[in-house]
């Protein structure tokens, strides 16, 4: 645990240097360059919104912001789980030629990914307001729920990073699952009033996304206070896999210039 | 080369019994890992067993065929591949192994590219930010050195990675194969440069090449690789003319 961070502190400024450079390059040759990071997102909301509110005849509250909270969490960590499975082969040019720790790959892309998070987040302050929100204090409860949600994706994407190298087809296997999260986790619909029994008991605690989500929406939209517990128990499970990862990466990481 | 004749000879790089095999992790498919603990996997061993060591500011020289180990071997030193078996032991001190164009995104012009690649390299941003004008002056490629690396020809981005690894220096220096890049008068200047980088006193290098010509007029000591193992090291004088022998 030590060397991990002794390298992070080693290297947390070329993971910051080439997580701009990779948003550099992302706007550098578009015609609009960096309004792409708000366009998208917003035009996702919209997309969600009309189908959802308008088509299904939604009614939950403010249900732009909702939609769009759902979307901020979801994207992240949709893109850090997409994002770790070819991180080591889409780097093969580093990894065969220079020794990095193969997890500062990851931060740097996860920093790429919290700053569009943090755009989106921005967007959903700016529909909180346009929408009438009550303000309340409870609103600060977002930071340890997207650290939380940093952590367990952090975690898992380690995981999936490692197993990415040798099984070819292992994002064959996290789309499926990602898609299979996505509807399971009321990014459109209020799981709350939707589901009801045991689907709706087992939604809310077992997938983490959705259990952050409704966290998420209850500081920001309705003043509730988060479940302590849940969050506890999610943070001790984004610990135990963030070691569980940075443990198998540290045993295999020199093996991968051998194998890609 | 008469170096200070100290007693107590200052050892830089410490090799003992190398073993490097291509196995255990392995390419394959959800499917087939599911059958896999039946079949064996086909080990292939690169390096069996080598042991050397190396003096500071001395220029080891690998020789051998084709497969016989000598990039395994540089890359294992640097860090990139772990042994399987044996140690390798630096004695604490920075390596690099000589490659063009590490950790370069082709977006972003080459000042930018200079911060990446260095970074990569192990040195700080201040480290870099010093020897930035010098790194710019040899890599010589005008006003290009604010476009995207995209614009560059395949000579201009070579003499840009070339002045990279040649500015930024470290205490041991791996070089796989003696890099020949950009027109006749960037050569003569990158092949002088490299000169003067590897006779510093203090500095180890390690280079592979299958130039003897090269390997005599650089070298002080010779390591002659073959499928794996040391045929047999030593002054250049003594190897080479043996090696040739076995190569003819």
């Amino acid at each position: 645990m030590k060397k991990f961070f002794t390298n992070i502190k080693k290297y947390y400024r070329y993971a910051i240097r080439s997580a701009k450079a990779e948003l550099k390059s992302e706007v550098a040759d578009s015609y609009l360059n960096w309004l792409w990071w708000i366009i998208e997102p917003f035009c996702f909301m919209l997309i969600y919104t009309f189908i959802f509110g308008f088509v299904f005849k939604n009614h939950t509250p403010y249900f732009a912001s909702f939609v769009f909270i759902g979307l901020t969490a979801w994207e992240f960590f949709n893109r850090m789980i997409n994002g770790s499975v070819k991180l080591i082969i889409n780097n093969r040019d580093l990894v065969t030629k220079v020794y990095i720790p193969k997890y500062i790959l990851l931060l740097s892309k996860s920093f790429t990914y919290v700053f569009k998070m943090g755009i989106s987040l921005l967007i959903t302050f700016a529909l909180m307001i346009f929408q009438h929100v009550p303000f309340t204090f409870n609103i600060l409860f977002l930071i340890p729920i997207f650290i939380i949600l940093y952590l367990f994706s952090f975690g898992i994407g380690m995981i999936l990073m490692h197993y990415g190298v040798t099984l070819n087809d292992l994002a064959n296997l996290t789309h499926i699952v990602l898609r299979m999260v996505f509807y399971l986790s009321g990014i459109f619909y209020n799981i709350n009033e939707r589901l009801h029994g045991n689907l709706k008991f087992l939604l809310l605690r077992a997938n983490p996304v959705a259990f952050l989500m409704h966290q998420l929406r209850n500081v920001m939209l309705y003043g509730k206070l988060p479940s302590f517990e849940g969050l506890a128990i999610w943070f001790g499970i984004s610990i135990v896999l963030c070691i569980v990862g940075i443990r198998i990466i540290h045993k295999n990481e020199n093996s991968y210039a051998k194998v890609i | 080369m008469k170096k200070k004749q100290n007693n107590k000879k200052n050892i830089a790089i410490t090799v003992t019994n190398l073993h490097i095999a291509y196995r255990g992790l392995k390419k394959t498919s959800i499917r087939a890992s599911w059958h896999k603990l039946k079949n064996k996997i086909d080990i292939y061993e690169a390096l069996r067993g080598v042991s050397f060591e190396v003096e500071e500011g001395k220029i080891l020289g690998i020789v051998g065929q084709n497969g016989a180990g000598k990039s395994t071997m540089l890359r294992a030193i640097a860090g990139i591949f772990s042994p399987d078996k044996g140690h390798i032991n630096l004695h604490g001190r920075t390596i690099s192994l000589l490659s063009i164009g590490v950790g370069f995104n082709k977006k972003l012009t080459g000042k930018e590219n200079i911060y990446l690649s260095g970074m990569l390299l192990g040195f700080s941003e201040e480290q870099i930010s010093e020897k930035i004008d010098e790194i710019v002056a040899f890599a010589d490629i005008g006003e290009f050195i604010d476009k995207p690396v995209k614009t560059y020809s395949s000579g201009m981005y070579s003499k840009l990675a070339f002045a990279i690894t040649a500015i930024l220096e470290t205490d041991i220096m791996l070089i796989d194969e003696v890099l020949s890049v950009g027109d006749k008068k960037f050569r003569e200047k990158s092949y002088n440069k490299m000169k003067e980088l590897i006779s510093d006193d203090k500095r180890t290098v390690l280079i592979v090449s299958h130039s003897l010509g090269t390997i005599k007029e650089l070298c002080d000591e010779v390591i002659w690789l073959e499928k794996g193992k040391i045929v047999d090291k030593g002054p250049v004088e003594k190897i080479l003319p043996k090696y040739e022998e076995f190569m003819s």
